[in-house]
């Protein structure tokens, strides 16, 4: 099954062909057939894998090729996939996952007059996304990642004659459009250096004296490369700077948010850091960066996530910090501890969105927490699996957060970081109080709605059930052994061993520290938000200012939209001053001299023939003197 | 002193002074009779360059038919005032002194480049050139080799006189009834006939 | 003949530069045509004198094609001057001014 792995990629882009065109004509079996497409490329997935299993473990690397593409000056690449574990775990989070929220996406856009239009995007996204996992090279990588780009920007604006999401997808597509023109920087700054954009040609460990170009790039040259590519990841996985294009792209419809903005597309910058991590260890420098913007988005997120009031906003927020983790556990070398977050991750993340996307469809769209309440006795199965989501997230045991997350953070102990083991602990503890705020805030406490709130139907849960047993079952299967569990055997060929240090306090010790921080955070949760104990509406009016500056997250989108504001003026200004004096100023200093030029002429033109006379009698003599001269 | 010097000397200030005399005629008919006494002193010069019948034809032509045809033209339309002394255009009278002069002194270099205040005309112009008498020698070249030349000005000279009759005719009458219709109608405007 | 040829053109020349002042000076129409019929006579001269010097008739002969087409222009051009006053009542150039720009 190995070779046919590029069935994987190339099932949802039929999918999306055929909703495309005759999407009209299938009417309701278009969601079907989209998501059979994501199905069976799943389970092509998990054959390939079987496959894959079946070598051992040095020799887990096939390259499918299929046709060329581009062939210009030194540049020479056929289209061309690359199994190995790490684009595997993709694949099948990307597939697995997908297909389950393209099932519940049959039932919640029932009615949508776009219906087919949907599923032909998504499946679009689908393949993208495959794309960019299963590329052999940073060129085919980046057209998954420009597609992938462009689907977030036609689904998050999928119900445009709504203004506000029109101007979503506008600012998502241009915010990660500034991460990606860096990354194209980086792309090509490879090539310069590497005479190729093939992984197994860019990617050798260690230093190669036989690199195609012949010489070995300069540590200056990887950092360079390093950090120009880590600003595309920043851009698509909405880090600080570039992350103010997610909150707003919840305009678009929840399983949309579920698939691209919780589980796939987000993580992509983290699987792009992985993937190239030997470019990054190179650097001396690049790794921290990574490390340090993965806590401080980690540690903004969760503070933003707290002061919101839309829940799809509030669990954006938690992605974003999620997914600070991630970049924080790759900045350490712990790559593999990444990869076992992001499945985890995708896991609960789309587990937490489809619920509020029932809780959603059953309230009629109403987003706004403080008009939620009590909702477990009317949706209780919805309600359930939101507490199973937001316990996993929290990282309570055995739940899947639990592992994921606490290996990351013991990581940081153990390698003898201390102070990025305190900040990451803190992280992990307002994880835990973010997330268990709108589980209190929407299904517990009195009832502050009054609508009548009907429970989504079973062929919208069914895939919720399966993704909660992925949220509780997860962590064990992949993670269960801090050092060496499942998914890290499986990664190591890619990541290489991640270095486990034993210094500072005990694993037990450590364990046990994160336990009690996720507990008491939770129970802080209650205390505030669950148990009417605390009159947490009137927080706004008796603090105003930390309350609008949690609510607006900080202000980034104002410092943005001023620096835009004022740089854009300014440059328009300085051009319009150009524009005005130069270039106009320039044209009509030539009319004016023309025209001054003409009257001195005219002037010449009296009317008397005398002056004519004198004139050409005056130029007669001269060419008669200059004869004469000659001659 | 041999004749031709005499004769030169005494007529080249004539002329001279006659043409400048022209220009500073402030009456246009004296001015016209000082470029005929101008034209008399040209035409004895012909003479003494052994072109007689060119002295001839001078005086016919030139002195007798065209100064003749500027005086009719000039008394007939009566344009003989003074003519202001006040110049107009700025600078005209100083330029145009100066650039006469400049004129004359490029000749004169260029003449003096050219031939040498020292050269005489060879002597045999009589017997050789002139075999014949000057008319006969010039009717020999005229109708010889000028033969192409001399019919396109007899052309010319006619093309000149139908030019001058259509440029010079007056109005023609109204000979259509309508044309006759619209004089009768305007002359009826100005001159209202008597009342019986 | 005793008297050197370039005489005759430095007259020539002098009466040539005297034709041309005039034609910039005056202000009748019809004296300016005088002028240029000065200047016309002094070119015939120096042509009859060149002749002279070059033992050649060609000279002459160019003068009295000279002399013919001159007539001729003398009558179209006062045809043009009678036509030009008739309009106007004046034969002063400095009157026909209109073409000014």
């Amino acid at each position: 099954m190995l070779d046919q792995a590029w069935l994987i990629p190339a099932l949802p882009l039929g999918g999306a062909a055929v909703n495309l065109f005759f999407g009209r004509r299938l009417g309701k079996t278009a969601g079907w057939v989209a998501s059979a497409t994501v199905g069976l490329a799943f389970a092509i997935g998990v054959a390939v894998l079987l496959d894959l299993l079946s070598l051992p473990a040095e020799q887990r690397e096939h390259v499918v090729e299929l046709f060329p593409w581009i062939e210009a000056g030194g540049l020479s690449l056929r289209v061309s996939f690359l199994v190995d574990p790490l684009s595997l775990t993709m694949v099948l989070v990307v597939t697995g996952v997908g297909a389950l929220i393209h099932v519940y996406g049959v039932g919640y856009m029932e009615g949508d007059p776009r219906f087919e239009r949907f599923f032909a995007y998504l499946n679009l996204f689908v393949f993208f996304m495959l794309a960019l996992v299963l590329a052999n090279d940073y060129l085919l990588l980046y057209l998954g990642w420009e597609g992938v780009g462009l689907c977030s920007y036609l689904l998050i604006g999928f119900w445009y004659e709504r203004p506000s999401a029109a101007s979503a997808a506008k600012k998502a597509f241009v915010t990660t459009r500034i991460g990606d023109a860096a990354m194209m920087l980086g792309i090509v700054l490879i090539f310069v250096h590497f005479g190729s954009l093939d992984f197994a040609n860019v990617l050798v460990e260690g230093v190669d004296p036989t690199s195609v170009v012949g010489t070995v790039p300069s540590e200056a040259a990887f950092t360079a490369i390093s950090l120009l590519l880590l600003a595309g990841a920043v851009g698509k996985s909405a880090q600080i700077p570039l992350h103010v294009w997610l909150p707003d792209a919840m305009e678009g419809p929840t399983p949309v948010s579920a698939l691209i903005h919780a589980a796939t597309m987000v993580t992509a910058g983290v699987y792009l850091v992985v993937r190239s991590h030997v470019l990054f260890e190179q650097s001396g420098v690049a790794l921290t960066v990574v490390l340090v913007i993965g806590l401080v988005s980690a540690i903004y997120a969760a503070l933003a996530s707290i002061g919101q009031f839309d829940i799809k906003r509030a669990l954006a927020y938690s992605t974003m910090s999620q997914i600070g983790f991630m970049f924080f556990a790759a900045g350490m070398r712990f790559y593999a501890g990444a990869m076992l977050l992001l499945v985890c991750h995708a896991f609960y993340k789309a587990l937490l969105f489809l619920s509020a996307g029932n809780v959603l469809h059953g309230l009629h769209d109403e987003t706004d927490l403080r008009r939620m309440g009590g909702l477990r006795g009317e949706m209780p199965v919805t309600a359930a699996l939101f507490a199973i989501g937001a316990l996993a997230l929290a990282g309570i045991p055995p739940l899947a957060g639990f592992f994921a997350k606490d290996h990351i953070v013991n990581f940081a102990a153990e390698g003898g970081r201390v102070a990025a083991w305190v900040v990451a602990s803190i992280g992990a503890f307002l994880s835990a109080l973010y997330i268990a705020r709108p589980l209190f805030l929407a299904f517990f406490g009195t009832k502050r709605n009054d609508a009548r709130a009907h429970e989504a139907r079973w062929a919208m849960n069914a895939p919720l059930v399966v993704l909660a047993a992925g949220a509780v079952l997860g962590g064990l299967v992949l993670g269960l052994q801090a050092e060496g569990g499942l998914l890290e055997r499986f990664l190591d060929p890619v990541t290489g061993v991640a270095g486990h240090g034993h210094l500072g306090l005990s694993e037990t010790v450590l364990v046990g520290i994160s336990i009690v921080l996720a507990v008491l955070a939770v129970l802080a949760a209650w205390y505030v938000w669950g148990s009417e104990r605390v009159n947490w509406e009137a927080f706004p009016e008796r603090q105003p200012e930390l309350a609008a500056w949690l609510a607006n997250a900080f202000y980034v989108n104002a410092l943005y939209a001023w620096l835009v504001r004022t740089a854009g003026m300014g440059v328009g200004r300085a051009f319009r001053t150009v524009d005005d004096r130069v270039v106009d100023g320039a044209v009509n200093e030539v009319a004016e001299e023309i025209g001054q030029a003409s009257r001195l002429a005219s002037a010449l033109q009296s009317g008397y023939v005398r002056s004519y006379a004198l004139a050409f009698l005056l130029g007669a003599a001269a060419l008669l003197l200059y004869l004469g001269l000659r001659f | 002193m041999p004749l031709d010097n005499v004769v030169f000397w005494v007529f080249a200030p004539v002329s001279v002074a006659s043409a400048i005399a022209m220009l500073l005629q402030r009456n246009a008919v004296h001015a016209a009779l000082f470029l005929i006494v101008n034209f008399f002193t040209i035409s004895v010069f012909y003479l003494v360059l052994g072109a007689s019948f060119l002295f001839a034809v001078q005086i016919i032509v030139y002195a007798g038919a065209i100064m003749v045809l500027f005086l009719f033209v000039l008394m007939l339309l009566g344009v003989d005032r003074d003519e202001p002394l006040i110049e107009r255009l700025k600078g005209q009278r100083p330029m145009a002194v100066l650039l006469g002069a400049g004129i004359f002194l490029e000749l004169f270099f260029a003449i003096r480049a050219g031939i040498g205040f020292a050269t005489k005309a060879p002597a045999g112009f009589d017997e050789t050139v002139n075999r014949g008498g000057n008319a006969a020698a010039l009717a020999r070249v005229l109708f010889r080799d000028y033969f192409f030349p001399f019919e396109v000005t007899s052309i010319l000279l006619i093309i000149a006189a139908v030019a001058v009759m259509v440029l010079a005719s007056r109005q023609a009458p109204a000979i259509t009834r309508a044309e006759q219709a619209t004089a009768a109608a305007a002359a009826e405007a100005r001159e209202p006939e008597p009342a019986p | 003949m005793r008297t050197p040829i370039s005489y005759f053109l430095v007259l020539s020349a002098l009466l040539f530069s005297i034709g041309t002042v005039g034609v910039l000076v005056r202000r009748n129409a019809l004296v300016i045509f005088m002028s240029v019929e000065l200047q016309l006579n002094a070119v015939n001269l120096a042509l009859v004198a060149f002749s002279r010097m070059h033992e050649n008739l060609d000279g002459q002969v160019l003068a009295f094609f000279s002399m013919v087409v001159a007539a001729a222009e003398v009558v179209v051009g006062l045809a043009i001057i009678l036509n030009v006053y008739r309009r106007r009542q004046s034969a002063s150039v400095d009157d026909a001014s209109v073409l000014r720009g």
